[in-house]
């Protein structure tokens, strides 16, 4: 059969089984699985298969993932992260608002000692999800918050997406990591915006149907009583865990991946100076850091072996076979490998795009003589929005998975805050590289 | 791919390096395109990398299972499967890529008896057809700024060690040993949590080390890291005669080149860290008892690297004798103790 | 249906199992990083292999021992929008046609990776660390039992949704999500 029938095949059977409920991971798997017998019979099989788990699982920078979540279950489980929504939002005097750009820009600081925008939006959907529903936010934009300030560890260094790029086309990983900075933080701003627009027309909506109650939300609240000493104490835990998180990695203590297990240790003696340590407080931090783990393993190894049927079937370089007549025009060359390589991310988990186009692109990237850092800068962008884009966006399932809330809902809004990075940041990266390139080459 | 005389032969070819890696970018890709050129395209490669379907190190399985045709192997990273693959790594006195190169090429394909009549290559990769790629330039010690004046400077440095020969040689002399994957040095080293590593200055923008070291010591030789094109011993026997002959001339065409690249990458690396302020130190003019120190490490880590081998029943210090000899037959040197062994 | 449930009761213990393991193995991960990084920095050496055993062996340990209790506990992410829309009886049909083929992916990652744990025992497969080899094979083992043990959840799956008129995606527990309006 040939290639096309049989991607065109596969691809409709993955928009059929996710519409018909599969689990995201087993639509994957079939996927990947059929579509690797109908273009290499069972022949290949074991090569292909036998490995793909333990391969994907045995990875020193993927411990970031289970530690950084535990990390969160710990600070969750001792009550810090209410506490301080709590002050914060009486600093803010009731305006709900704030509460969204701090859990925003939560995942942006996040994002500097994470290196996995997943992990980190599990951590914020489980802390952050309950405080901003209490606040009058919608399950879906509040799901949507968690999601997107989560993802932007994908691209705020350290980021294992700038790592893989750089490894893969022999760029310096620092520089990589200096020029994702400002964009990074447009992207941030980006969200901050599209979330606060959001905000305001739930809020009218919500207004129309019925009273708006915010004094009696507050009053809910309010009625847990949080004295005085206890948010001293909460708010110098809060601080002592960034601290040593953020003073460790820049002091060259440990590395960026250590710190997902030096961070859980330290919110592991935080919560036992704040004496909530027992054992259901073991078993239920461990417990749910575990079942948030599997998930996401099971979609990244779904995700490898669906990556190994788009690999072996040829679907990105036949794409980039059609842009040969229009190399002439490097601006639309670059708009169209970002949509197509949006696409991409929409469907397969950003390491295998990564690893799985790159070969491809590089040749073009040359040809077209583009800066590889720049370029490298623009791919960890429109990877870290497609852990939010539908259907398969990373960050979403993760927030889902820790809150229940439909991923379908969640989308429904990620989608908007993608589609306004997309638009907005890359476009501002191509009509302006120097938001790329100018730090790192001011750091020679 | 269909084998029959006359018809196109599609091989898949992979690697989990990187499209820019010297050996693909500069033996293996070369060796793919000579053998469409004097084949007249009756072979035809479709080409896999970066991990894009077999990640390292599985290449050398994924070539034996038939996942792919022809594999860039890397037996020095299964020390399990191929204990004998990292004779090259042993620490010497002097050589180059290119001496390196020409004994790992004997090493594989002459026939010089090993153990109950079999050579290196029957001992340990008999599975496989072979076609030797260079070696790596030498390995060599980097630093980020921390350098080697007295014995002390060199007892308790902190290095990475990528290899199992490092870590010997690591323990020999007194030199602290992290393990940490490659990807994360780059921040871990740029932090300070240890002072260097083990590294080939050629293969330094792998993971952009060259805006990082400032002082790195030349002259000395931490082994050559290898690997060679492999295809399964069935596949190869499968293709047609001119297919054949036509894979073996490319592979001998293409060795040299390939190795010079390494010397011109390396080249490179050096004038880019020196503008950068990088420092190079030659290994003779260290402190003699700094030599000295160095030199004994060396020593001690042939034998018991031979020591490992024979324990696990094979013939470890005949290997290091056939290592040494064709070390020193190509122009290369090894400190004067092991001159000895016999 | 008595003698399924307690069957499954005895099949949930098994599962627990599973859960205390890598429960363990997560929390001796934390602890066997933060030794590490507290050794290289006090006494200027770190644990000999420590990365290679983190990846080898906590994160396998605390993977896959668990992902069938994972797979029961209604974690994973699906879209289920359009399924909730269906009659009760297209909704049964569905779920047949999808246990049938998670099976049948399932039995075929569990067959293949259980070919290459007997490969990896046949060849001793082991890890270079710290100038030393560790054995990795007993550790391929956890992967085809986890598969095994999905297979066995989707088969109680297919028989409550035999016995039972009410279509239902898991054994045990609830399913339903937050519509996150
Ligand atoms: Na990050
Ligand atoms: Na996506």
């Amino acid at each position: 059969m040939d290639n096309i029938v049989i991607i065109a095949i596969i691809l409709t059977m993955v928009v059929v089984l996710l519409m018909s409920g599969l689990y995201i991971h087993s639509v994957l798997f079939a996927a990947g699985i059929i579509g690797l017998i109908m273009l290499e019979g069972f022949n290949y099989l074991p090569g292909l298969l036998g490995n793909e788990s333990f391969r994907r699982v045995a990875s020193y920078t993927l411990t970031t993932i289970p530690l950084f979540v535990l990390m969160a279950q710990f600070i969750l489980q001792a009550g810090i992260v209410r506490d301080v929504f709590y002050l914060v939002n009486k600093a803010a005097r009731g305006r709900n608002s704030v509460l969204g750009i701090l859990t925003l820009s939560i995942g942006g600081v996040l994002g500097a000692v994470s290196g996995s925008g997943t992990a980190t939006s599990a951590s914020l959907g489980q802390v952050a999800i309950p405080e901003l529903r209490k606040h009058g936010y919608s399950g879906r934009l509040a799901g949507a918050i968690a999601a997107s300030g989560g993802s932007l560890s994908g691209i705020i260094p350290p980021s294992i997406i700038l790592i893989l790029y750089g490894v893969a086309t022999e760029t310096p990983v620092g520089a990589l990591f200096i020029g994702a900075i400002i964009p990074g933080i447009i992207v941030l701003l980006v969200f901050i915006t599209v979330m606060l627009v959001f905000y305001q027309v739930e809020k009218k909506r919500s207004s129309q149907a019925e009273l708006p109650d915010e004094e009696g939300q507050l009053e809910v609240h309010g009625n847990q009583q949080v004295n005085l000493l206890r948010l001293f104490v909460v708010s110098f835990a809060a601080t002592m865990i960034m601290l040593v998180i953020f003073g460790g990695i820049y002091s060259g203590l440990f590395t960026p991946t250590e710190a997902g297990g030096v961070g859980a240790f330290v919110a592991f003696l935080a919560a036992v100076c704040l004496g909530k340590v027992n054992f259901q407080f073991l078993q239920q931090s461990l417990v749910e850091t575990i079942k948030l783990t599997g998930m996401v393993m099971l979609i990244m190894i779904g995700a490898q072996i669906f990556g190994r049927f788009v690999s072996l079937s040829l679907l990105p370089r036949k794409l980039i076979d059609l842009l040969e007549p229009i190399m002439e025009q490097p601006a639309i060359v670059l708009i169209l490998i970002s949509l197509f390589l949006f696409v991409l991310f929409m469907f397969i988990e950003g390491a295998a795009v990564i690893l799985m186009t790159i070969p491809v692109l590089l040749p073009i990237m040359n040809a077209l003589q583009v800066d590889l850092l720049w370029f490298g800068v623009f791919v960890g962008i429109i990877c870290t929005i497609g852990l939010i884009t539908p259907p398969v966006g990373l960050s979403v399932y993760a927030v889902s998975g820790v809150s229940k809330i439909r991923s379908e809902a969640i989308f429904k809004v990620c989608m908007i805050f993608a589609l306004s990075a997309l638009a907005i940041v890359c476009g501002l990266m191509i009509l302006f590289p120097e938001i790329a390139t100018f730090l790192p080459s001011s750091m020679d | 791919g269909d084998s029959g005389d006359g018809e196109t032969i599609e091989l898949r070819a992979a690697t989990g390096l990187s499209s820019q890696h010297a050996w693909w970018d500069a033996t293996m890709v070369p060796w793919m395109d000579r053998v469409e050129e004097l084949t007249d395209g009756q072979v035809q490669f479709e080409t896999f990398t970066g991990g894009e379907l077999v990640d390292v190190p599985d290449e050398a399985e994924a070539t034996l299972d038939g996942t792919i045709d022809v594999g860039l192997i890397l037996p020095i990273y299964e020390p399990d499967q191929y204990p004998m693959a990292e004779v090259t790594m042993l620490p010497l006195a002097h050589s180059d890529t290119l001496i390196a190169t020409r004994a790992w090429n004997r090493l594989l394909t002459e026939s010089m008896e090993l153990q109950d009549g079999e050579s290196y290559s029957d001992m340990q990769f008999s599975e496989f057809k072979i076609f030797p790629t260079s070696t790596t330039q030498e390995y060599s010690i980097s630093t980020t700024g921390h350098s080697f004046e007295t014995v002390d400077d060199v007892e308790g440095t902190s290095l990475r060690t990528p290899s199992r020969i490092h870590e010997l040689y690591s323990e020999k002399t007194g030199i602290n040993s992290v393990t940490m994957p490659a990807v994360e040095m780059f921040d871990a080293l740029s932090r300070g949590s240890f002072e260097g590593s083990y590294y080939s200055i050629a293969d330094w923008s792998g993971y952009g080390f060259q805006d990082l070291f400032e002082y790195t010591l030349t002259g000395i030789n931490f082994g050559h890291f290898n690997a060679f094109i492999g295809m399964s011993d069935d596949r190869f026997d499968e293709l047609p005669e001119n297919v054949q002959e036509a894979m073996e001339q490319a592979a001998e065409e293409v060795l040299i080149p390939g190795g010079e690249e390494w010397l011109d990458r390396a080249e490179e690396m050096i004038d880019y860290n020196e503008d950068e302020g990088g420092e190079f130190v030659e290994f003779d003019t260290l402190d003699q008892s700094v030599q000295d120190h160095f030199n004994e490490g060396i020593e001690e880590t042939w034998l018991e690297y031979a020591e490992l081998l024979e324990d696990q029943g094979l013939p470890g210090t005949d290997l290091i004798i056939l290592w040494r000899d064709l070390i020193i037959e190509e122009g290369g040197d090894v400190p004067e103790a092991l001159k000895d062994i016999e | 249906m008595v003698a399924i449930e307690k069957a499954y009761h005895i099949f949930e213990k098994i599962k627990l199992i599973g859960v205390w393991i890598s429960g363990i193995s997560l929390f001796g991960m934390m602890l066997f990083i933060v030794i590490d990084v507290v050794l290289r920095n006090l006494f200027n050496s770190s644990i000999s292999g420590g990365f290679e055993m983190v990846q080898n062996y906590f994160m396998t340990l605390t993977v896959f021992p668990a992902l069938a209790y994972v797979y029961s506990s209604g974690v994973l992410p699906k879209m289920d929008l359009l399924i909730e829309r269906f009659q009760d009886q297209v909704k049964k049909l569905i779920i047949f046609f999808m246990i049938a083929l998670e099976v049948f992916i399932l039995a075929i990652m569990f067959y293949f990776s259980l070919d290459y744990a007997i490969n990896g025992f046949e060849r001793s497969m082991s890890f270079p660390a710290a100038g030393t080899l560790y054995p990795i094979y007993p550790f391929l083992f956890l992967i085809p039992l986890a598969f095994f043990l999905i297979v066995i959840e989707n088969m109680f799956i297919l028989i409550k949704n035999i016995m039972f008129k009410e279509p239902s995606f898991l054994f045990k527990g609830d399913s339903t999500q937050d519509s996150g309006e």
